[in-house]
């Protein structure tokens, strides 16, 4: 392994097959994108902290429209390009709730262990 | 209703595949195109744009098979494209397939068959309801640990027990058929009314007896089988209420059994029964009178539920212990024995049996070490397919989970071959083991023992396929690509040869278990039985009381057959007695010493009793040691002019009585000392007549060849109590076979209305009675040559194997001056090492294991040296030729030739 990779291994977090499919919920709930989108809005929001391969995402574009969390169809991109949009359905804003609920739970929990009250830097 | 839409989803997908794929394939094609123009944009070349866009996507074929995962039933989706890829490697390569499947039917057939008679002997409950509530009865004694009810007993156990819903008894019993064509024997049983009832058993046509016609003074009735319903009254319904004649009385037919309904059964019952009647009507006979006479009845009862057996022999002990106060001599020491009923359905096959499947799993296990080596030198010559996988973004998990499908694939195959091998090899286990496999009737290979097969072949499937899997997941892609003749190698050769020593070590424990028992069967041929059985033709006949009343009729008749049968060619003794050597019946007494104290009551005399005429022994070839044998003046005549008409039946019976020939052991332990000859010897310490030893021979083997200790032999004269029932020997100077029809037609001459049956040779009955033995020694040995062959196999397979992988080395050595008698001694020592380690384990393992096999043994220690000296000796000359094949090519390796080879 190249040095250059072990740098990137540091300050790059790979992601959970669920926590990926929650961020992509999650982007798609101001409108609907197409994978190219999706994949760069993580990127950035995240200050290119989360990595994400983009091939991952199409697998998991196929799971969450099979779950019925995401609907897709044939569109044009902003650079005149036919490309698949996908829209957020009824069902996948509720699993978006449940999933922010029990992430935020999840990591406030996390935190007080990780950073007792009082110690704050 | 999540999974209706994602059902719909998959559905959808299946119906438009094709699009699915384009629409998938633009999708992500799109993606790149715009990457590749975002990092244009940001001010890269168009090559390195194209970089860096393939390497933030990934692999492609990954995410586009990943997705495509998404569309199926998931891993099912994936297990189906392996299964095809697996299909299609596996008919590329017919010689490794055809090996492969094999050597596995072989193995999985062979477990198939064996688990299918366990599991129908000792496993499957027996077919009645709640069987496992039904125990067995009988009567034991501080030196008899299985002795027969008395009837008056079994009034009072009836009587006062608690423990039992219902308590029955049932002997064996046969009746002469007649008036309906030529006379037919009819092998029956006699049972309680009670005996229906524990095990719940209905008639299939009318009904079965109950209570009242279970007694002295009823009219007698007879339940039919099945069996003899069909073939003797063409299953007709209209049977029922006609009167058959059994021994000449006549019997009302009441009902008839269902198809498969048959008791009593097992071991110790084997053969066929045709009827039932009531015990009952015999209760006034003396036989069943004396207390102290345990004529040949057992009990069968159903215990109430929640009563243990513990509880159940509690009580009955009880009982057992107020009944011996209220009837001091013929009670004595007498307790009760209760087993499981199954447990005495089965008896002693049980250990032979799980012993066998112990012995086939073996034998599955050496199928694996083979086929995973196959597998492994196969897998070998794939790595560069498997590396060209891993480089195009295969997971390594993919790969392993692709070879184990193969695998799996290659064992169901050979699963189903093997269930059709079980299929024609359960029939021939059957035909090896006779009457020594119980419950052979319940035996089939019906859809539970598919299920069986089908587990155990995935099962092994999995075991196999293990190995190169893991070898497979664990190579480097990179070396693989650069060379790739070689690299694997090292990693896997260690885990091949563990493999073979493995397997040699499993063949030389399977070896030695088949060598112990051949040692053993052969010790049991050569054992001196005591008795001559060339040359000797025997059957039984028994007279119907009602007919033959009287001992002058029942003498008439059997000296008339013997004149018939002397007047035949080739005969040269005619004989009869109440039972012969290495039969199933035997007549035990208790009996005391004149001028000798009474022994204490916990070790009363028994012996074992036959009735026999005077040239009994000398049809048998019986040696008189001492004495004479018995003469025509051992007979009644001494009685004339004596009043006999204040004594019981019985007591008439043993009147008569005054000589008796005891065997050596009896001589030996009773008289140590003194001359036997004129001792007397008495079967009531009180009454009746003291009989006088006339004579000392030989011990027979009575029951089984294998039989040590037991009771002291004695006989009593024929012509002094003259049995209703006797075994007919014939001596002859011709094959006995000859005289079979011969015989039948005088026997039928002689009285048109009394059949013989059970007509062998005394040989056969000799080998009837080696029959267990015969069958674990077959199959025993059967499979430790079939192990010995696999090990065979997969020695040659790695040697071989290994020649090739060193062609180059070998070639090398040639050039440099190594001689073929060097190169010879290189391979061959390289797998001589392997079978000698394995060789030596396997006897560790052997020491420690054929002590399970002690019981199944006779005359040979469980650590027999010669077996373990001969054994692995064997194994190495097995080897050694294995070897020697690819040794002979490796020195044939032109080092010109193998320089070049890559």
């Amino acid at each position: 392994m190249s040095k250059e990779n072990r740098v990137e291994k540091q300050t790059r977090v790979d992601l959970l097959q669920g926590t990926l499919d929650m961020l992509i919920l999650r982007t798609l709930l101001f409108g609907p994108l197409h994978g190219h989108n999706i994949a760069h809005y993580i990127k950035q929001t995240s200050e290119e902290v989360l990595k994400v391969d983009h091939g991952s995402l199409y697998p998991a574009l196929q799971r969450l429209e099979r779950r019925g969390w995401v609907t897709a169809e044939w569109g044009t991109s902003e650079n005149n390009r036919r490309a698949k949009y996908y829209r957020l359905t009824k069902a996948g804003k509720k699993q978006l709730l449940d999933e922010t609920s029990k992430w935020e739970r999840l990591n406030a929990a996390i935190a007080r262990i990780m950073k007792p009250a009082g110690e704050e830097s | 209703m999540r999974w209706r839409k994602e059902l719909s989803f998959i559905i959808r997908r299946l119906i438009h595949r094709r699009r699915a794929e384009r629409e998938l394939d633009e999708e992500i094609r799109a993606h790149l195109e715009m990457e590749v123009e975002r990092n244009v944009a940001e001010g890269m070349s168009p090559e390195e744009a194209r970089t860096a866009a393939l390497r933030s996507f990934g692999s492609v074929a990954l995410s586009k098979e990943d997705s495509r995962a998404m569309w199926g039933f998931g891993s099912l989706e994936i297990f189906w494209q392996d299964l095809r890829y697996g299909m299609r490697m596996l008919l590329k390569n017919p010689g490794f397939t055809t090996i492969a499947v094999l050597t596995l039917a072989l193995g999985i057939g062979a477990n198939t068959a064996i688990f299918s008679v366990v599991y129908a002997t000792l496993l499957r409950p027996l077919p009645y309801p709640e069987s496992e509530r039904l125990v067995w009865v009988s009567e034991r004694a501080p030196n008899f640990s299985v002795m027969a009810i008395s009837y008056p007993d079994f009034a009072d156990w009836r009587a006062q027990q608690t423990v039992f819903e219902e308590i029955g008894v049932y002997n064996r019993g046969s009746y002469n058929l007649t008036g309906r064509g030529e006379p037919r024997r009819l092998d029956g049983a006699l049972l309680s009314a009670d005996v229906f009832a524990a095990l719940r058993a209905r008639a299939a046509v009318g009904r079965v007896f109950n209570k009242e016609e279970d007694s002295p003074g009823a009219q007698p009735v007879v339940v039919l089988s099945y069996g003899l319903w069909q073939s003797q009254f063409g299953g007709d319904a209209g049977v029922v209420n006609q009167v058959i004649t059994l021994d000449g009385r006549s019997y009302s037919v009441i009902g008839v059994m269902p198809a498969g309904f048959t008791f009593p059964t097992g071991l110790a019952f084997p053969g066929r029964v045709d009827c039932w009647t009531p015990v009952g009507l015999l209760a006034n006979e003396p036989m069943y009178q004396s207390r102290g006479n345990h004529p040949g009845l057992l009990g069968v009862a159903r215990l109430k539920s929640g009563v243990t057996l513990k509880q159940a022999r509690a009580e009955m002990d009880a009982i057992a212990a107020r009944l011996e106060q209220q009837y001091p001599l013929p009670n004595q020491t007498i307790r009760v024995r209760i087993d499981p009923m199954l447990d005495t359905y089965v008896g002693d096959a049980k250990r032979a049996l799980w012993t066998l499947l112990g012995v086939v799993g073996l034998v599955l296990l050496i199928v694996c070490a083979n086929v995973a080596n196959l597998s492994l030198a196969r897998a070998a010559a794939r790595q560069k397919e498997i590396a060209v996988r891993v480089a195009l973004g295969a997971s390594r998990r993919r790969i392993a989970q692709q070879l184990l499908t193969e695998s799996v694939l290659l064992a169901v195959v050979g699963g189903a071959l093997g269930f059709l091998l079980a299929r024609w090899g359960v029939p021939l286990i059957l035909a090896i083991g006779g009457d020594s496999i119980p419950r052979a009737a319940e035996i089939r290979l019906d859809t539970g023992m598919l299920a069986f097969t089908a587990v155990v072949a995935v099962l092994t499937g999995v075991l196999f396929g293990l190995a190169p899997a893991w070898q497979a997941s664990r190579a480097d892609v990179q070396v693989v690509l650069k060379d790739a003749a070689r690299s694997l190698m090292g990693a896997g050769s260690w885990l091949r040869q563990g493999l073979i020593v493995a397997e040699v070590a499993l063949t030389l424990l399977l070896l030695v278990g088949a060598g112990l028992l051949m040692r053993s069967f052969y010790r049991l041929q050569q054992v001196d039985a005591g008795f001559t059985h060339e040359r000797v033709l025997s059957f039984k006949t028994v007279l119907p009381q009602r007919k033959y009343t009287t001992d002058e009729q029942r003498i008439a008749y059997f000296q008339g057959l013997r004149e018939k049968l002397r007047a035949l060619p080739g005969v040269e003794e005619v004989a009869f007695a109440s039972n012969f050597p290495l039969g199933k019946n035997g007549n035990q007494k208790t009996f005391f010493i004149e001028g000798q104290p009474a022994p204490p009551p916990n070790e009363t005399l028994w012996m074992d009793v036959t009735t026999a005429s005077p040239n009994y022994f000398r049809a048998l070839g019986i040696r008189l040691l001492r004495g004479r044998y018995f003469t025509e003046q051992d007979n009644q005549d001494h009685l004339r002019g004596r009043d006999l008409s204040g004594l019981s039946e019985g007591m008439r019976r043993n009147a008569a009585l005054n000589a008796i020939i005891v065997d050596e052991d009896f001589a030996r332990r009773h008289w140590p000392n003194g001359d036997p000859i004129g001792k007397r010897v008495r079967f009531n310490p009180f009454i009746g007549p003291a009989l006088t030893v006339v004579g000392v021979v030989t011990r027979v083997k009575l029951y089984r060849l294998n039989e040590q200790g037991g009771f002291v032999q004695a006989y009593l004269p024929w012509l002094q109590s003259p049995s209703d029932g006797a075994v007919v020997v014939i001596k002859t100077r011709l094959e006995p076979e000859r005289l079979i029809a011969a015989a039948r037609r005088q026997a039928l001459a002689l009285d048109p209305e009394q059949p013989i049956y059970e007509v062998k040779t005394l040989t056969e009955q000799r080998d009837i009675s080696l029959a267990p033995e015969r069958l674990n020694l077959a199959l025993l040995s059967g499979f430790a040559a079939v192990a010995l062959l696999l090990a065979a196999i997969g020695l040659y397979g790695v040697i071989s194997y290994s020649v090739t992988q060193r062609t180059q080395e070998i070639g090398l050595r040639m050039a440099v001056g190594a001689r073929s008698s060097n190169v010879l001694k290189l391979v061959i020592g390289q797998g001589m090492r392997l079978a000698v380690i394995g060789a030596a384990l396997g006897l560790l393992a052997s020491l420690a294991l054929t002590r399970v096999m002690k019981s199944l043994l006779f005359g040979v220690s469980a650590t027999d040296p010669a077996t373990f000296a001969t054994i692995p000796l064997l194994l190495v000359v097995v080897a050694l030729v294995a070897c020697y094949m690819p040794a002979r090519r490796a020195t044939k390796v032109d080092p010109l030739v193998a320089m070049r080879y890559e």
